[in-house]
C-alpha cells in the first residue's frame, strides 16, 4: 500500500507541472490587469507601461511562467525603463516555497490566502458535516419507507430543494429570515458577515452568523447526496448477504448500518472524495452573499482583477487537494471493501 | 412500526425541529441585546467637583457607524491605490494639502491657504507653487506633520523600486524643495493647469505617507511594495485611525483624539465588505447598515421605502457613447457627422432615464455635465426620430431593400455596439437597439467583463483595438479637474503606443488645439473660456453622444445626521458625521 501511494504521489508530479502551465496561460488571456489599476479612470499610458516594466508584465507569457516557477533572482530587471537591466530579481519562484506576490495588493501570495482559509475551513467543514449527517438520516429513513407517504414526502421536498437555485435560496432565505421576520417583530437571523461590530467576533457571534449560509450550501446537497444513499441502500437491502443476515436473526440495526450501510457506502466515499478538495476552494455564491470572507470570495475577487499570482495560488492548492483526496478515498475504498487491494 | 423505526423517526424529527429554532430562535444574540454591551469609550464629562455623585453616570453609548462596502480595499496606502473604495476614504484616516467641499471649492486642509497668485504662493510665471503648512498639524501618534514627509512622498513615488499606482503629476516636475518644516516649494517646467486636483489633493491624488514610519522600511529593504503600513496603517492623519481589518470581512476605524481640527463626533467606522448589492440592500433595509453605496437605480424605491436617504454625489462621471473615429478601422459611416448626429436624435435618452433610472438623474449633453466647464447655453440633443431619418437620407443612407434597416452603396448600417456587463449598460443597450432600429439603424450588441473590455490595445480590449463602433462608459478627468487625455491625438492606441487611451482613435486639430491650450492656462476664466469651446465642438460633431450623468448613489439610514457630500471628495466632512441617540 505504501508503495501504491507513494508510486501516485510521483506521478502527480508532471500531472501538476503540466495543470500550472496550462493555468497559467487561461490566466493570462482572462483580462489585463493593469486595466482596472487606474480605478475609475483609464490608467495612464505613461503608468501602463512603468507598471508592466516594475511587475514583469512586459515579459513574454512563457518567461513570466518560469519566474513563478523558479524565480528571477538570477536573472536582472529593467526597474528604471533605461533599457538595460541592472536589478536584480526578488523572487525564489513555486518551487522554492516562495508563490508570489499579489499583483492587487502587494502582499505575498501564501499570506493572502492564508487569511481566508481558515473562515473558508470552517463554513465548509460545518456545512459538509451538516450535509453528510442529514443525507445519511434522510436516505436511509427513506429507503427503509420506500413508496410510503413520509418517502414520497421526502422524494418530492428533495426535487424541490436540488432544483432551486443556490442564489435564489439564499436570497430568499436572507429576506424570510432576517428582513422580514424583523420587521413582523420575530426574532431574526442576521443579513451577513460573521458578526455584529457592537458585538464583537465571539464564537456565538460567527455560529450565529453561520446559520443562513450553512443551511444555503446544505439544503441542496442534502437533497442530492439523500436521494443517492438512498438508492443505492435500496440496492445493498435487496442484497443476498443482508438476507443472509436477516436469516441469521442478526439485530435489525446491525443489518442496517454494519451489513447494508457499509457496502452502500463505496460509491459515496468516491463522491465525498471529490468534494473535499472543493471544500478549499469556498463557496462562490454563498460567500459573496452573505458577505462570508471566504476563498470562493477571494478568488473572484482577483480573477477579476487578473490577479494571477493569487489565481494561480488557489487553483493549485485545490489541484494538489484533488489528488490527494483521490488517494484517501482510494485507501479508503480498500479499507472498506475487502475486494480491493492495491499494489 | 418497530422499535427501532420510531427511535429513527424521532431522531429525525429532533434534527430538523433543532434546525427550524435554531434559525428562528436564540433572541439572546440580536443587535438588540448587544446594545447593552459594555460602556463606549468616548470620555464623558467630569463630575462636580463640590459634591460626589450618588450614582455613576451612565456611559455615553459607543458612536459605532457601520458602512456597508461592496468592495473590500486593495491596500490603504494612498500611493499604492486607484480604488475609489479606498480613495473615497482619504478624509477618513489620511490626509491631503486641501479637501473639496460640496461645491466642490477647495477647504485647506494642511495648508494654511489655497495658493493663488494673489497670496503670493503662485507664482507670476505660474510655474511655482507653494504649500504654506499649518503649525499644528500631527500624525496620529503625535509626531509632527512637517514638509519633509511631503519630500519623503514624493521620493516614494519616484523611487524606481516602488510599483506605486500612478506617478501623475509628480513625474511632470520640475522640482519639490522644501526650503524649511513649514514650506513645499513645487516647481513645473510649463504651467500647470490642473494642479488644484491633483497636487496632493484630490480623489486621485496623493495623500502624503508619514517619513517617520516608511523611512525605515525603504532603508532596510529598498522598496515599500510591501510594507506592512500599507495593510495596517496604524498611524494616519485623518479625523479616524485604523485600528483593525480583517480580510474579506471588516475595517474599523476609530477616533483620532490627536486630529488638530477636533475630534471627530463618532467613535468608530466600521466597514464591512459586502460583495452582492442584493444583500447590501437587504442589509440597509434590515438595518444592518447605516451606509451604502453603488446600488442599482433600480433599488432605490425600497430603500426610501425603508426610509434610507438616497443622496446623489455627482463626481464628473457622465455615461455616454464615444464615436470609433480612427480613420482606417472606424466604420466609415460614422466618419460623417450626419450620422452620428442621427444617432443622437434618434435614441430617446429622456425616456431612457426616466424609465430605467427613475427619473434620478438627468441626460447627459457633455463628458464635463454637472462641471463649471459646460458652455452654459448647451442642451442635450433631443428625441427626433424624423430629424434622425432626414439625417440619414441625407448622408445617402435609405433603406433601399425594404428590410428595415438603411443601406448605402449596398452596405447596410450595423453598428457593433459594445459595452460592460453592468446591468444598467445591458439595458441600456437594448433599448438604444430598439430606437436606432425604428430609424433603421441596426446594431450588433456586445458586453463583456469591465477588466476585459477595458484591457489595453496590446492585450486586444474590445474598447481600444477599435473593433467596436459605439463604445459605452463612463469617464471623468481628475475631478473637478477637466484635464483629459482621451480626445488626445498622441493617445490613439498603435503597435507603437499599445496602451494609449484615446479609444475613439479620433485625431481633430480643432480639438488637439484646445486641449493644448487649456493644459497652462492656469487663469480659471480663461481655462472655462476654452472648455466652453471643447463642450461646444464636441457636441456639434456628435463624437461623444450622452446617456445621463452617473452620480454616485449613497444611501443613509435615518439615523444619521450632519452628513454632507462632495463630488470630488465624498466623504469630506466626515468628521462632522453623527448619530441620533
Amino acid at each position: 500500500m505504501t508503495r501504491y501511494i507513494l508510486r501516485r504521489l510521483l506521478q502527480a508530479i508532471p500531472l501538476l507541472f503540466i495543470i500550472s502551465l496550462v493555468l497559467f496561460i487561461l490566466m493570462q488571456n482572462m483580462g489585463d490587469p493593469l486595466a482596472t489599476m487606474g480605478g475609475r479612470k483609464v490608467t495612464r499610458t505613461e503608468d501602463r507601461i512603468r507598471l508592466a516594466r516594475q511587475l514583469g508584465l512586459d515579459k513574454p507569457i512563457l518567461v513570466q511562467y518560469i519566474y513563478w516557477l523558479v524565480g528571477n533572482d538570477w536573472a536582472k530587471t529593467d526597474l528604471d525603463g533605461d533599457g538595460v537591466a541592472e536589478t536584480p530579481g526578488s523572487r525564489k519562484g513555486v518551487l522554492r516555497g516562495d508563490w508570489g506576490i499579489s499583483l492587487v495588493n502587494r502582499q505575498p501570495v501564501t499570506k493572502v490566502i492564508g487569511e481566508r482559509l481558515s473562515n473558508t475551513l470552517l463554513l465548509m467543514v460545518t456545512a459538509e458535516a451538516v450535509i453528510i449527517l442529514a443525507a445519511l438520516l434522510i436516505g436511509i429513513y427513506s429507503a427503509l419507507h420506500q413508496y410510503t407517504a413520509k418517502d414520497n414526502i421526502i422524494t418530492a421536498t428533495t426535487f424541490i430543494f436540488y432544483s432551486m437555485p443556490v442564489f435564489f435560496f439564499a436570497l430568499l432565505a436572507m429576506y424570510i429570515f432576517a428582513v422580514n421576520f424583523k420587521k413582523w417583530g420575530l426574532p431574526y437571523l442576521p443579513t451577513v458577515g460573521m458578526f455584529e461590530p457592537a458585538a464583537g467576533q465571539t464564537p456565538v457571534q460567527v455560529a450565529w452568523h453561520m446559520i443562513l449560509p450553512v443551511a444555503t450550501l446544505s439544503f441542496g446537497f442534502i437533497a442530492g447526496y439523500s436521494r443517492y444513499i438512498r438508492s443505492t441502500m435500496l440496492e445493498a437491502l435487496g442484497q443476498d448477504y443482508v438476507r443472509t443476515a436477516k436469516a441469521k436473526g442478526l439485530p435489525r440495526p446491525e443489518v442496517v448500518y454494519i451489513h447494508a450501510l457499509k457496502n452502500a457506502s463505496l460509491p459515496i466515499v468516491t463522491i465525498i472524495a471529490l468534494d473535499l478538495p472543493f471544500l478549499l476552494g469556498g463557496a462562490i455564491v454563498t460567500e459573496r452573499i452573505f458577505g462570508w470572507p471566504g476563498m470562493g470570495r477571494l478568488f473572484l475577487d482577483h480573477v477579476s482583477r487578473s490577479d494571477t499570482a493569487v489565481v494561480m495560488g488557489i487553483l493549485m492548492m485545490i489541484a494538489v487537494a484533488v489528488i490527494v483526496f483521490q488517494i484517501i478515498a482510494d485507501v479508503t475504498y480498500a479499507w472498506l471493501d475487502p475486494r480491493i487491494r492495491y499494489k | 412500526m418497530s422499535k427501532y423505526h420510531r427511535l429513527l423517526t424521532w431522531v429525525s424529527i429532533l434534527i430538523i425541529a433543532s434546525m427550524l429554532l435554531a434559525a428562528c430562535g436564540a433572541p439572546q444574540a440580536t443587535p438588540e441585546a448587544t446594545e447593552a454591551e459594555p460602556p463606549a469609550a468616548q470620555p464623558t464629562e467630569p463630575p462636580a467637583a463640590t459634591e460626589a455623585p450618588t450614582e455613576p453616570p451612565a456611559p455615553a453609548e459607543k458612536k459605532v457607524v457601520t458602512l456597508i462596502w461592496t468592495q473590500e480595499f486593495d491596500t490603504l496606502n494612498p500611493l499604492y491605490t486607484q480604488m475609489w473604495f479606498v480613495t473615497a476614504l482619504f478624509p477618513v484616516y489620511v490626509c491631503q494639502a486641501w479637501w473639496f467641499d460640496d461645491q466642490n471649492s477647495p477647504i485647506p486642509n494642511l495648508v494654511t491657504e489655497i495658493p493663488s497668485v494673489e497670496n503670493g504662493n503662485i507664482s507670476e510665471d505660474q510655474r511655482t507653487i507653494t504649500l504654506k503648512l499649518r503649525d499644528d498639524i500631527v500624525w496620529s501618534d503625535g509626531t509632527p506633520i512637517t514638509s519633509a514627509d511631503f519630500k519623503f512622498t514624493y521620493d516614494m513615488l519616484m523611487a524606481d523600486s516602488n510599483a506605486v499606482a500612478s506617478r501623475s503629476p509628480y513625474d511632470l516636475m520640475e522640482s519639490l524643495e522644501t526650503p524649511d518644516e513649514r514650506t513645499v516649494v513645487v516647481t513645473f517646467p510649463e504651467p500647470y493647469a490642473p494642479w488644484l486636483s491633483s497636487l496632493f489633493s484630490g480623489s486621485s491624488g496623493i495623500s502624503i505617507i508619514p517619513a517617520h514610519i516608511l523611512q525605515p522600511v525603504f532603508d532596510a529593504e529598498g522598496t515599500i511594495d510591501t510594507a506592512e503600513w500599507n495593510t495596517d496603517p496604524t498611524v494616519g492623519c485623518g479625523p479616524f485611525v485604523f485600528e483593525e481589518w480583517e480580510s474579506g470581512s471588516f475595517a474599523r476605524f476609530v477616533a483620532n483624539d490627536n486630529f488638530w481640527l477636533g475630534r471627530p463626533k463618532l467613535d468608530e467606522l466600521f466597514f464591512r465588505f459586502v460583495p452582492d448589492d442584493a444583500s447590501m440592500i437587504a442589509a440597509l433595509v434590515a438595518g444592518d447598515g447605516d451606509v451604502g453605496t453603488f446600488f442599482a437605480y433600480s433599488d432605490v424605491p425600497q430603500l426610501e421605502e425603508a426610509r434610507i436617504t438616497i443622496l446623489n454625489s455627482f463626481s464628473g462621471f457622465n455615461e455616454g457613447w464615444y464615436i470609433n473615429m480612427h480613420p482606417e478601422k472606424g466604420n466609415p459611416a460614422l466618419k460623417d457627422v450626419k450620422v452620428r448626429q442621427a444617432l443622437a436624435y434618434a435614441f430617446n435618452r429622456e425616456k431612457l432615464v426616466q424609465d430605467l433610472l427613475l427619473g434620478l438623474t438627468e441626460v447627459a449633453a457633455t463628458d464635463y455635465d454637472r462641471s463649471p466647464w459646460v458652455d452654459p447655453t448647451i442642451t442635450p440633443y433631443p428625441y427626433d426620430p424624423d430629424k434622425a431619418k432626414a439625417l440619414l437620407a441625407e448622408a445617402g443612407w435609405t433603406d433601399t431593400n425594404g428590410d428595415g434597416t438603411v443601406d448605402k452603396d449596398g452596405i447596410e448600417l450595423v453598428l457593433k455596439y459594445g459595452t460592460t456587463n453592468r446591468e444598467v449598460r445591458q439595458d441600456t443597450q437594448a433599448v438604444a437597439q430598439q430606437d436606432l432600429a425604428a430609424v433603421g439603424i441596426g446594431t450588433d450588441l456586445q458586453s463583456y467583463d469591465s477588466d476585459l473590455f477595458f484591457s489595453s490595445y496590446a492585450e486586444d480590449g474590445p474598447s481600444a483595438n477599435f473593433s467596436l463602433d459605439i463604445i459605452e462608459y463612463s469617464d471623468a478627468p481628475n475631478f473637478p479637474d477637466p484635464d483629459s487625455s482621451v480626445w488626445r491625438c498622441s493617445e490613439i492606441p498603435t503597435d507603437d503606443n499599445p496602451v494609449g487611451v484615446n479609444t475613439s482613435g479620433l485625431c481633430d486639430e480643432t480639438l488637439e488645439a484646445l486641449f493644448v491650450q487649456q493644459e497652462s492656462q492656469v487663469d480659471f476664466k480663461e481655462r472655462q473660456q476654452t472648455f466652453y469651446e471643447i463642450t461646444r465642438y464636441i457636441l456639434d460633431q456628435a463624437y461623444w453622444i450622452g446617456l445621463w450623468q452617473d452620480p454616485d448613489l449613497f444611501g443613509f439610514s435615518d439615523r444619521m445626521i450632519d452628513v454632507k457630500m462632495s463630488g470630488a471628495i465624498p466623504f469630506f466632512n466626515i468628521a462632522e458625521w453623527d448619530v441620533t441617540q
